[in-house]
């Protein structure tokens, strides 16, 4: 009998509470030492072999009998109203099959009110204004050509401090403030915490605004039978986008399927339903034929969401023995011109260290620029890299170690809730990591002012010109994955399995995941497992690939249900074999009695049964109440500075991450190392530049927005603490897909400051800041 | 238009397009004729015409390195050729490597070693390990590297995939 | 891309009389024009194939001639080839420092010197600047960081070849036929800043066509080196590069060229440092002076006084590698 139970979920720094509906046997965690079979063992992706032939099917792959391409025109001003649009050329140009406006399609609301899928206000540079349908992509971009649109030009502005002024133009008529007032929380008292503060450090930190780029861009095909609508999404959610097209589209859920096999990279920027999925299955509709609409790489960067810049304000209280008294954080965070969710800048600051007066003020405010989006620990990273450039001078100005200083500020206690830790690896991670690093053995300068006097730390092997520099960041996120998540797991009458799930592998290796886990409940060999994901008309709910939680969403719901079907196996089995059930056990997939002389195959019982097939169910357990599940890590990072051309070399990053259990070191290195190449991009060059004074994004390209190449990857050398967490869900997991890119940029910020004697207080730390900087020293 | 082509007629060289032109490719071995526009590039007829969708498009620009396939055994990117200027050539792509259901042994490397995330790089990332180890089947680790920087990883699956290509090379190179 | 016709070249004859004609460009490997078609910068009717020019892909060497690399050879085959590694390793290293293995392996000699400017202004549709017949140059006041700090009038855009600079260090010259027109010139030649009439870098006209490079040999005891620096360290355009060839009398500097790339709309000789560098023994104050001539004169724009410090490293550090090696 399913149970409904209220519970408390986290996401990304924001609580909901929830009725969650839980069917399936309550299953505790593993011991910690228990001997596990697949579980924790290195294990080769099962849809390795698709990945690497070429058959994997992503959105962009394909392709349908009569299929038409869809193209946008997009607004090439910041903010204007459209004053005429003839679409008569256009739709006269041979192969164009449907030109698609606000002239001929529902209103159709979009972002909470804040826009409308085709809107006769656009409000950023790439806002959506027109759709071609035709038979071919170039045909299509050939009539993007021919529609001719009068623009009334409206005031428009970029900058968020500016957006914020009495004045500034409107770019959302209820105000350029986001809710109308900053998301403000408080603990303590602030005035009191810095009147004891020791010292006090304090400084402006700007970080960029950064693009996804996920090599597949943004994208969907859409079919019609009839009134029922099939969408190929590339998505991190298909049950998000299928409930909200069936809303848009004023369809019935059982009318809508959301199919998504392979994916070519989300980063959070996929979580939602997108404009030109709606837009395809209106061409759709009109055409009567399937219509495929995939952004290009300029299009991806215009419209796609984004990490957004932020400005943030830190202040921190000390004792003069490290202890910290205050923090004090205003964050001004640039929206673009829609956001229904904003990232939270603030989290690191509220809950990384011990301190009982704090204070964050985040401002997020619309412009006339795209809209952001979640990007791999969204308001994390950027909180990450102010607080912990911060605390790095406050380090130095007492003179502390910045390891020593962090392990002071250390708490067990989530003081967000007042809940402990269900368990925090962090403490072992810094012992851990500075052994790795051989942090104690670096000669970090001591002060970043008076180097003077201190022998300069050369780069070894380098030559005059550089200087090598040491630094290091913590890293705290949620990662704790919760409920609502179903699996059911089927056991086929040839005695294999399928694990069955509505959730989706956007890279990270779930379906691997999902694959040892059933694997280890049913005590089946895993090449008996097979996993179907990614498409709403098969598997029962499950969340969205984001905020780190699937694994620990979906993992423990996989287990319930291969749990549920090994007992009616057993209950099977011990009838069809006449044995008592208790003497009956699974190994391999044999099934072995006291009773019997000869171990049975699962398939000899299952085939006497005529097709029938078991089906077992499974949902994930609700969060513990008393306790806080979260994620933790520090990361180590050794650059080279070239003080005459200002380049920064990362030589070398270590890092230490408490996850909880592992479940496949081999998946789970890839995601380490990918979080950490990613964070470095963040630290060294990636940035999306605006064109300040026609607010065209000048560099949405691959060319001119700098991602890492195999040239710019440093050693990276990471252990996992690998404690399982009990309490967390009954594979005592915590996600690990987003913490390794938190303290990257804040731990190379800290080496570079290490290794020049200033400061380089906005990212991304590029030649011109460098050079610059040196110029100061 | 007109005076042009009557000029260019004199100068008796033959004229294709703007409309469908054909063709011949030999993709993976198989030849095929194909009509097609001169401004299809050969990633869009591998794609589109001929259905081969292993090779992936990122860019369309020449910045990304998932178009990546080997044309007379070089690795070019698709998306920045003409599919009219291979007319007669030989390209190899993807779905070449595995034989009869047998993986290539670039393709077991990556996978042992699991050098790739969302896998959309994959194909290109492999093709170019395919073209070092064509070449040179006893390369360096900064071989990989320079080999691989034409190839961008947004998942950063960088350390894994120079891991792949030295087992692949040491696969190749024993038989294995 | 919008539609256009195809044509091979059967050869050189009839490429350029198929050039004279109205809206027709030649392509070679194709990795810049295609960028251009793409963007809808320009939509040539007509497009003529080099590549099938027999004669024009071949690199030969004689120690009397030199080096002779045709129009269509490939920077993947200059970076490779022994000869060039060995004899004009600036040239080697240039190319071996641009694109990537897969342009290297399409784009060609000719496309590389020929190929137009990376201006992300230029390369954006909805910016019709001066360069491409407009009336503003939105680098002036706008985004300018990858931009010129040197020698720049209307136009702020920079020359993006790498092979240009090592080029003319080595003192290249062309073969160029047009359509009434067959000779040589230097590579310096070709370069030319936009001018109000003539908005363009190359001083090429209307089916004008680069057949071959030719490259002395260096005299004996010469050195070269070709340094570039990048945002990350491969697939980038040069923010700044410096190739410098120089040969010595004794422990006297007994010439020298000193080419700077990614600092104007040419590749820019920095005829200042090589006089001052010219007949004298190195010593730190003479690098000193050499370096400075290097960007007397710089006018940097808001985003890109960075330039002028990796010009200036740059040239330091080619004279002190070049001065201190011994063969
Ligand atoms: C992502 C990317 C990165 C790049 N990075 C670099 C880099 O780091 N360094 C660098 O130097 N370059 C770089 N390039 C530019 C690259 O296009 C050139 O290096 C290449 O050599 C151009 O040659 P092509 O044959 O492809 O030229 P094409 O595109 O075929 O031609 C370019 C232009 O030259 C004209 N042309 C071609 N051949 C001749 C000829 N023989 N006579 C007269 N005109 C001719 C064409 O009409 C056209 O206008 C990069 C390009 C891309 C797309
Ligand atoms: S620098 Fe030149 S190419 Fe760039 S915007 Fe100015 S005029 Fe145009
Ligand atoms: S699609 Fe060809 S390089 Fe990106
Ligand atoms: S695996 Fe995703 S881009 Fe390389």
């Amino acid at each position: 009998m399913p149970k409904v139970i209220k519970t408390k979920t986290e996401f990304e720094g924001h609580v909901f509470e929830e009725y969650v509906v839980v069917e399936g046997e309550g299953l505790s965690a593993w011991e910690p030492q228990a001997p596990l079979k697949f579980v924790g063992q290195k294990t080769p992706r099962i849809d390795g072999p698709e990945r690497v032939t070429g058959r994997a099917l992503y959105t962009f792959d394909v392709q349908l009998p009569g299929m038409l391409y869809g193209k946008i025109l997009r607004s090439p001003h910041p903010h204007a109203k459209i004053k005429k649009l003839d679409t008569r050329r256009a739709a006269k140009l041979p192969g164009v099959r449907a030109v698609l406006s606000y002239k001929n399609t529902p209103k159709i609301s979009f972002r909470q009110g804040q826009t409308f899928v085709f809107d006769e206000i656009v409000r950023y540079v790439g806002d959506e204004v027109a759709c071609v349908i035709a038979d071919d992509e170039e045909i299509a971009e050939d009539a993007l050509e021919l529609i001719e649109v009068e623009y009334e030009l409206l005031p428009f502005v970029l900058d968020p401090e500016e957006a914020l002024q009495p004045h500034a133009p409107k770019v959302q008529l209820s105000g350029n403030l986001l809710n109308g007032k900053p998301d403000l929380y408080e603990r303590g008292d602030l005035d009191q915490g810095f009147a004891q503060a020791g010292v006090i450090v304090e400084g402006a930190f700007k970080t960029q605004c950064a693009l996804h780029n996920c090599m597949e861009t943004h994208g969907s095909v859409a079919l019609w039978e009839g009134d029922s609508l099939t969408i190929w999404d590339s998505t991190q959610h298909i049950f998000g986008v299928r409930a909200a097209a069936a809303q848009l589209l004023g369809l019935p859920l059982n009318k809508v399927r959301v199919i998504k096999k392979y994916m070519g990279g989300g980063f959070g920027s996929k979580n939602g339903l997108g404009k030109y999925t709606v837009i395809a299955a209106l061409g759709a509709k009109m055409t009567g034929r399937p219509v495929k609409i995939m952004l290009d790489r300029h299009e991806e960067n215009l419209a796609a969401g984004n990490r957004p810049a932020t400005v943030q304000h830190l202040k921190i209280g000390a004792k003069h023995d490290g202890t910290l008294t205050a923090l004090e954080l205003r964050a001004s965070v640039g929206a673009g011109a829609f956001c229904t969710w904003p990232p939270s800048v603030g989290g690191p600051a509220r809950q990384l260290y011990l301190c009982p007066n704090v204070k964050t003020e985040q401002h997020t405010v619309f412009t006339n620029t795209g809209p952001l989006s979640a990007f791999r620990a969204p308001g994390y990273v950027e909180g990450t890299f102010a607080l912990e450039s911060l605390m790095d001078e406050l380090a130095r100005k007492l003179d502390i170690d910045p390891i020593e200083l962090r392990l002071k500020n250390y708490t067990e206690i989530d003081q967000m809730t007042g809940r402990p830790y269900s368990t925090k690896g962090l403490r072992e991670a810094y012992e851990r990591g500075t052994k790795l690093f051989g942090w104690d053995l670096t000669p970090r300068s001591p002060s970043l002012k008076g180097r003077g006097g201190s022998p300069p730390t050369l780069g070894e092997g380098l030559g005059e010109r550089f200087r090598r520099g040491f630094g290091m960041a913590s890293q705290i996120w949620s990662g704790n994955g919760s409920p609502p998540a179903y699996a059911l797991v089927k056991l086929n009458p040839d005695g294999t399995a399928t694990v069955i799930s509505g959730t989706q592998d956007i890279g990270t290796g779930t379906k691997t995941v999902l694959a040892q886990v059933a694997a280890e409940e049913l005590d089946f060999p895993i090449e008996k497992i097979s996993v179907e994901i990614g498409d709403t008309q098969l598997g029962p709910y499950a969340p969205l690939s984001a905020g780190s939680m699937t694994v620990a969403s979906v993992g423990p719901a996989v287990r319930v249900a291969a749990h549920d079907a090994r007992q009616q196996l057993l209950d099977i089995a011990a009838q069809v074999l006449e044995v008592p059930r208790e003497s009956l056990t699974i190994c391999d997939g044999l099934l072995s009695s006291s009773a019997i002389k000869e171990p049975v195959a699962v398939k000899d019982v299952l085939e006497k049964l005529e097709n029938f097939m078991i089906i077992g169910r499974g949902a994930r357990e609700p969060n513990p109440e008393d306790v806080t599940v979260n994620t933790f890590g520090v990361q180590f990072a050794e650059v080279a500075v070239d003080t005459e051309t200002g380049e920064v070399k990362v030589e070398r990053i270590v890092a230490v991450h408490d996850s909880g259990r592992v479940i496949n070191p081999l998946t789970l290195s890839s995601q380490i190392e990918g979080g950490i190449i990613q964070g470095l991009g963040y630290a060294l060059c990636e940035q999306r530049v605006v064109d300040k004074a026609t607010g065209v994004v000048i560099n949405g390209n691959l060319e001119n927005y700098k991602l890492p190449t195999a040239l710019d990857i440093p050693e990276i050398v990471f252990e996992m603490v690998d404690q399982p967490d009990p309490r967390a869900n009954n594979l005592g997991v915590k996600g690990v897909g987003e913490p390794p890119i938190i303290p990257t940029a804040a731990a190379i910020a800290n080496a570079v400051a290490d290794a020049i004697g200033v400061r380089i207080s906005e990212l991304p730390i590029t030649r011109d800041k460098v050079l610059k900087a040196l110029k100061k020293e | 238009m007109a005076t042009k082509a009557v000029r260019a007629k004199k100068l008796k060289v033959a004229i294709r397009g703007p409309g469908k032109t054909a063709i011949k490719l030999t993709v993976n071995g198989e030849t095929h004729e194909l009509l097609i526009e001169p401004r299809r590039t050969l990633l869009n007829a591998l794609r589109k015409d001929l259905g081969l969708t292993g090779t992936k498009k990122a860019c369309d620009e020449g910045t990304c390195g998932t178009c990546t396939v080997l044309l007379e055994g070089k690795p070019i990117y698709a998306c920045m050729a003409l599919a009219i200027e291979c007319d007669g050539k030989s390209v190899e792509t993807i779905e070449s490597l595995s034989k009869d259901g047998q993986l290539h042994p670039i393709q077991r490397a990556f996978i042992a070693e699991d050098a790739l995330q969302c896998g959309f790089c994959t194909p290109g990332q492999i093709m170019s390990v395919k073209a070092l180890l064509d070449e040179n089947p006893n390369p360096t680790l900064d071989d990989v590297k320079r080999v691989l920087s034409g190839n961008l990883c947004r998942c950063g699956a960088y350390p894994k995939l120079f891991q792949a290509a030295l087992r692949a090379a040491d696969l190749v190179r024993t038989g294995r | 891309m919008r539609t256009f016709e195809h044509v091979n070249a059967p050869d050189v004859q009839t490429a350029v009389a198929l050039l004279g004609e109205a809206s027709t460009e030649a392509i070679a490997g194709g990795t810049d024009l295609l960028g251009e078609l793409k963007a809808r910068l320009r939509s040539p009717q007509r497009l003529v194939n080099l590549k099938t020019l027999a004669g024009l892909q071949e690199i030969s060497y004689s120690p009397k001639a030199g080096l002779r690399l045709g129009a269509l050879v490939t920077l993947a085959e200059i970076e490779r080839h022994p000869i060039i590694q060995e004899r004009f390793p600036i040239l080697a290293q240039a190319a071996a420092s641009a694109a990537t293995p897969q342009l290297r392996n399409m784009g060609t000699i000719g496309g590389n010197l020929c190929q137009k400017p990376r201006c992300w202004y230029y390369r954006n549709k909805l910016f019709e600047c001066w360069l491409k017949g407009g009336d503003k140059c939105f680098a002036e006041d706008g985004e300018n960081k990858y931009h010129a700090i040197l020698g720049a009038d209307r136009c702020h855009a920079v020359h993006p070849s790498d092979l240009a600079p090592a080029l003319i260090a080595l003192d290249a010259t062309l073969r160029v036929v047009g359509p009434d027109l067959d000779g040589e010139l230097s590579l310096e030649e070709l370069y030319t800043k936009p001018t109000e009439s003539r908005r363009q870098m190359t001083i090429l006209g209307p089916g004008e066509l680069i057949t071959d490079i030719r490259v002395p040999i260096p005299k004996n005891g010469s050195r070269g080196v070709y340094l570039k620096t990048m945002e990350r360290q491969s697939w980038s355009f040069a923010l700044v590069s410096v190739a410098a060839q120089m040969n010595f009398a004794g422990e006297r500097i007994a010439d020298a060229r000193v080419v700077l790339g990614g600092v104007a709309a040419i590749p820019w000789r920095a005829r200042d440092s090589e006089r001052i560098l010219i007949g004298q023994r190195f010593s730190e104050g003479l690098a000193e002076r050499a370096v400075e001539a290097a960007v007397a004169g710089a006018q940097p724009l808001r985003d890109n006084e960075y330039k002028v410090s990796l010009a200036k490293a740059l040239v330091k550090r080619v004279i002190i590698d070049l001065c201190s090696t011994t063969d």
